[in-house]
């Protein structure tokens, strides 16, 4: 049974006792200090988690790059920190299969994130070390929290109850504005609401487990409830949910740091942004939504984790890395079981690379555009890759081999015109309208003509023999 | 107090630090900027608002009509 963590103190003791977490003990500004640091971590070999003690002005204590490496990843899914990226891709395939595993519903006495409650007076800044992550950022954003929201119109459907991560500007004490994309569930259940003029209750829960949090940015379907895929990838394990206070029909992690209740108010827009955003530029000005904060429940000394994105790679291009991967996988495998991987890592999946083993000449263009028209490949998915099955889509020097010795452009590079694309991606124009690009690099099958067919090297027998023994002279040489 | 960004003067004080009194946090009620006593604010010219571009700005998500 593979490790499990409560809550986000729990990973955090793990991190530390794997040295993938370091504390800042001296006094820091919020900015730029924070922004910097989490940076700073992210763009290093086995970056490791960043705690902030003691920061001007504030009480508690931030943390950032979580989830901000292969290492932090691999310890959160209680693998060993060294695990490769396929690997991890490869498990969580296998426990997303344990699907659903419905949570444990506990009792407001038991929920740590209860301990405290606000009523009265509420201001964010006494609970959360807010600060500016990027320098022209509009305002303070909380880029890591979960937002919990249900349908309207069928409040008791647990599995229609939505976890997102959605960008929060803090307008005021007790204010914040959100980013609902017309896309994103939550934007769905905001509509049903604003057709009856009527609030849209959420619960934002900040500091989570970190698979809660994984899970929240994860996309799944509409009717497929969060929880229970955190059940499932922490290998059958039951995730404790809580009733929110002000909105019963709302679950929000039991072991939160943080969490916010409130509702959107209705049919209002509010300027919000810019915000520097995961394509690594700033998405501008918009008019959006604006929740009112009427109740905050929080542990003891919260600790407000929140992450740092820029230009690519950051701490979000990890946590969005393996989690757009396998939905896409197990959409895809359901039409095509010829599919072996999917690498949907490059800025939340607008680049993936999918290896497959086509049955017959046009297969795998056929299998890119069934990529394309799910949910998330809708959108998001713009340069699609094809390569054949024994080409490892993680390894992106193999991906290149493919690239170069298998593409005959005229007939194997297919663009599409005129097609959905994501909003963010600054080269959609107008914003959310794109082209895809499909490149085929499989090998060509029948009816397809394959004029030159090759016969392909193969490592020399001993070659596993001889890593080994050039390993161990290496350790040899080292320990002198 | 004037905006960084849209030169309003509807500025004021959201909040003080909760810990000494060490920096104050500044928002502007016309384009909801905010920014810290500690810092100072340069805001690129193309993030730059007026009044009259924040009504043209996009609206997400769009409103829907009322059943
Ligand atoms: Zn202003």
């Amino acid at each position: 049974m593979a490790k499990v963590y409560k809550d986000l103190r729990e990973f955090l003791t793990t991190l530390e006792e794997q040295g993938q977490l370091v504390r800042i003990k001296d006094e820091v500004n919020p900015e730029p200090d924070i922004g910097a640091a989490g940076r700073a971590a992210s763009s290093m070999p086995n970056g490791p988690a960043v705690l902030f003690e003691n920061i001007k002005g504030y009480k508690g204590s931030v943390v950032t790059n979580v989830h901000g490496s292969w290492q932090n990843h691999a310890l959160m899914m209680g693998m060993d920190k060294d695990t490769p990226t396929k690997e991890q891709f490869e498990e969580l395939n296998a426990r997303w299969d344990k699907y659903p595993v419905p949570p444990n519903v506990v009792s407001r006495e038991e929920a740590p994130c209860k301990e405290n409650v606000i009523t009265e007076d509420i201001n964010l800044f006494e609970v959360l070390p807010l600060y500016r992550i990027n320098e022209q950022d509009g305002g303070f954003f909380i880029s890591k929290a979960s937002v919990i929201s249900g349908d309207p119109e069928a409040l008791d459907d647990f599995g229609r109850q939505n976890v997102g991560t959605y960008r929060i500007q803090v307008k005021d004490k007790d204010r914040i504005g959100i980013q609902a994309l017309p896309m994103h569930d939550i934007a769905v259940q905001l509509a049903k609401a604003e057709r009856k003029n009527e609030p849209l209750p959420v619960a934002i829960a900040l500091g989570n487990s970190p698979l809660v949090t994984f899970m929240a940015s994860t996309p799944v379907g509409y009717s497929q409830n969060e929880y229970e895929f955190v059940g499932a990838l922490q290998d059958g394990v039951a995730t404790d949910i809580v009733p929110a206070d002000t909105a019963p029909h709302l679950l929000v992690p039991a072991g939160a740091e943080v969490v916010l209740e409130g509702y959107i108010i209705p049919r209002v827009r509010v300027c919000e942004g810019p915000f520097g955003e995961f394509p690594g530029s700033y998405s501008g000005s918009r008019l959006q939504c604006e929740i009112q904060i009427t109740r905050i429940t929080h542990r003891t000394d919260p600790i407000f984790e929140n992450l740092y994105l820029g230009m690519p790679w950051t701490e979000i291009d990890y946590l969005m890395a393996l989690n757009t991967s396998v939905p896409l996988y197990k959409q895809l495998k359901e039409g095509f079981p010829e599919v072996k991987a999917v690498n949907a890592m490059y800025t939340h999946g607008i680049g993936t690379i999918v290896s497959i083993k086509p049955r017959y000449g046009g297969h795998a263009k056929g299998a890119a555009m069934r990529l394309l028209s799910t949910p998330h490949g809708m959108p998001y998915a713009k340069i699609v890759i094809m390569v054949d099955d024994f080409v490892d889509p993680f390894n992106l020097e193999q991906v290149m081999w493919a690239l170069t010795t298998r593409v005959l452009p005229h007939k194997d590079v297919t663009m599409i015109e005129n097609a959905a694309g994501m909003p963010l991606d600054p080269s959609s124009y107008p914003a959310g309208m794109t082209t895809k690009l499909i490149i085929d690099a499989t090998t060509p099958v029948a009816p397809e003509p394959n004029p030159r067919p090759v016969e392909l090297l193969k490592d020399p027998v001993g070659t596993a023999k001889y890593t080994e023994i050039i390993k161990g002279l290496i350790q040899a040489a080292e320990e002198e | 107090m004037k905006c960084p960004r849209c030169d309003s003067e509807q500025t004021r004080t959201m909040v003080k630090s909760p810990v000494g009194d060490v920096w104050e946090v500044y928002v502007c009620e016309v384009c909801w900027y905010s920014w810290r006593s500690t810092e100072t604010p340069v805001v690129l010219e193309k993030f730059k608002l007026t009044p009259e571009k924040i009504t043209e700005l996009g609206v997400i998500p769009p409103i829907p009509p009322l059943d």
